[in-house]
């Protein structure tokens, strides 16, 4: 009788378990479609996290943030799975933590935020695609997924501070891509040479 | 508080990652200085446009169907 009352509460916690984890499905596969830019392979990548997260279900404590633990699972997956390990490469962070002052002094190179309300939402996704995965994954977790910045250091396993760069230098790299598709399409005129 | 303590505190301000005292300094400041507000408007309205952009679409029903027999 103990053994059945033992399985019926371990099969009980699994099925909160899985429960919680999958009501997270959607916006797992909107990061994942983000992340390879191909449905076939987002597809796999979600999958292969719920397993991984099934086995690794002792290790998550409940009550703890389990969308960021499913987003860390599935973000080291998709490094190991489609880009051949785990990125250690901190060349994109560059030139020090912080130029922003130099980088923002320019105000003439941005789109005006009434611009953006003219730009349409593909364009935006296809904006956001266009990132450097270790940008990308940043813009993902802070901007699309509200994370915190801690949330997010813990996540991607770096330093606030590399969040920091690198969801500035995401910023400044989409600012200049919906800029000039404005200006292609003509929301805004391009200026002129020596103007 | 100038322009570049400004501009230097503006992803965390557009991140609501500042302090009570910093987030006020630069409030102030933003009130008192139209490009540094600009600045502010774009970057906010950018951070709105990507999530509202990037957060749309459901994973497919056959997705789901087999995570279900998956995990349950």
């Amino acid at each position: 009788m103990v053994m059945v009352a033992e399985h019926a509460a371990e099969t009980d916690a699994r099925n909160r378990f899985a429960e919680e984890a999958i009501g997270y499905l959607d916006t797992l596969y909107r990061g994942a479609l983000r992340l390879t830019r191909d449905p076939a392979q987002a597809e796999d990548l979600v999958q292969d996290t719920y397993v991984r997260a099934l086995r690794y279900q002792s290790s998550y404590q409940v009550g703890t943030n389990m969308k960021a633990w499913l987003f860390a699972i599935m973000r080291n997956l998709f490094w190991d799975r489609f880009k051949g390990g785990r990125p250690e490469d901190v060349s994109l962070d560059g030139d020090g933590e912080f130029a922003l002052y130099d980088t923002l002094k320019d105000p003439t190179a941005m789109p005006e935020a009434d611009v953006l309300d003219r730009i349409a939402a593909d364009e935006v996704v296809r904006a956001v695609e266009k990132l450097p995965e270790l940008h990308r994954e940043v813009v993902l977790l802070v901007d699309v997924e509200g994370f915190s910045y801690k949330d997010a250091a813990e996540v991607l396993g770096v330093p606030i501070g590399t969040v920091m760069s690198r969801l500035h230098r995401a910023r400044r790299q989409l600012q200049r891509s919906l800029h000039e598709y404005a200006e292609e399409s003509g929301i805004v005129h391009a200026r002129e040479e020596g103007a | 508080m100038n322009c570049r303590d400004c501009l230097e505190n503006l992803d965390r301000y557009v991140d609501r990652e500042l302090t009570d005292d910093e987030l006020s300094e630069v409030k102030r400041h933003l009130a008192d200085c139209p490009p540094c507000d600009d600045l502010y408007l774009l970057q906010v309205n950018l951070k709105r446009l990507v999530k509202v952009c990037c957060d749309q679409g459901e994973a497919p029903q056959h997705l789901r169907s087999k995570l279900r027999q998956i995990l349950f």
